[in-house]
């Protein structure tokens, strides 16, 4: 048989996503940017959850495909964070007339 | 064979996921994370999840991309100050932060060495799998994992019909509520000429009064015969 994928793999790569998401909500001023990076992270955790589902030994009585479930159900979460997080950049452009998470200050003490 | 590809993918989706993170245009950041999420899809075929793999294209690129591309039309800076770009002193800090996460994964991930006293299974370290299980002719072809990989996209709809029901429904009523915010929060509360007040008014619901208590139901509550008809 050939060589195939280790799990590792799939895990670093992953974790390399997610740092990288994690350096794009940190460094970046734009709202829309932060979101961009808070969906690399969401897409990193879901490489590992279906890694974990192919590579593993699925507990008795959890179903055949409990990974791609879940992924499923994330994906879902990230379209209506999406669409909300759009909305409350929208609504925030309107009242400080700039795209730019250090304006939205209000709520500062 | 496959490892190269995976080598591959991997490196341009890092590649892509660095792009969008630090690209000075916003479009391109867009266009690059168009790119990462193709490599999870690839990613998920991969793993032998094609129908998650259609999804993430489906969901991912075609509606999430594109809201974020409607969202940097929409929020053109009006005030002139550069926010695309990456103040110079937060580059360390955030490089630092991202890195040492990057570390501290790794190291978990390298030196994981599974659960104490539980089965053979659970206790194998991540480090030692290297193979997944085997789906094809030479494996056993009864196992309802092969079953349910052959079969993807009916599998989904069974568990999502009974075991996953509750969490369905779940979902449904979040993204009906996320439907229902996003209409509330971009709801301009201005000009007469609004289209969404507009549409509101065409269809009866603005202004929103609520009606008087004690009171007989008024006749554009009344019955659903008259409810279509033009009222003059």
């Amino acid at each position: 048989m050939t060589q195939d994928i280790p799990l590792t793999w799939f895990l670093y790569f992953a974790s390399a996503s997610f740092a990288i998401g994690l350096m794009g909500v940190l460094v970046r001023r734009n709202p829309i940017a932060v979101l961009m990076a808070i969906e690399i992270m969401l897409n990193a955790a879901n490489i590992n959850l279906v890694a974990f589902w192919r590579y593993g030994t699925p507990p008795p009585g959890e179903g055949p495909i409990t990974g791609v479930m879940l992924a499923i159900f994330v994906i879902t979460i990230a379209a209506a964070e999406v669409a909300v997080g759009i909305g409350l950049i929208l609504l925030c452009y309107r009242r400080w007339h700039a795209s730019d998470v250090d304006r939205y200050d209000t709520m500062s003490g | 064979m496959i490892v190269p590809i995976f080598v591959l993918i991997s490196v341009i989706g890092l590649l892509a996921a660095l792009g969008t993170v630090l690209s000075r245009n916003l479009v391109h950041a867009a266009l690059y994370l168009v790119a990462f999420f193709f490599t999870i899809a690839c990613q998920f075929v991969l793993l032998e999840a094609e129908f998650l793999a259609a999804i993430q294209v489906l969901v991912y690129i075609g509606a999430v991309a594109i809201i974020l591309m409607f969202g940097i039309m929409l929020t053109r800076n009006i005030l002139g100050d550069d926010t695309t770009s990456v103040p110079a002193g937060w580059k360390l800090p955030a490089g630092l932060a991202s890195l040492t996460l990057f570390g501290v994964l790794a190291y978990g991930i390298s030196n994981h060495t599974g659960a104490h006293g539980s089965a053979a299974t659970v206790g194998t370290a991540w480090s030692s799998v290297s193979q997944r299980p085997g789906i094809g002719p030479d494996a056993d072809p009864k196992t309802p994992r092969a079953v349910a990989i052959a079969n993807m996209g009916k599998t989904v709809g069974d568990e999502m019909m009974t075991r996953y029901v509750v969490g369905f429904e779940v979902a449904g009523l979040l993204l009906t509520a996320a439907i229902v915010g996003a209409v509330v929060l971009a709801y301009r509360d201005g000009a007469d000429d609004d289209p969404a007040r507009r549409v509101l008014k065409a269809v009866g619901l603005f202004p929103p009064t609520p009606p008087p208590p004690g009171r007989a139901p008024t006749p554009a509550a009344g019955p659903a015969a008259t409810a279509g008809e033009p009222r003059v």
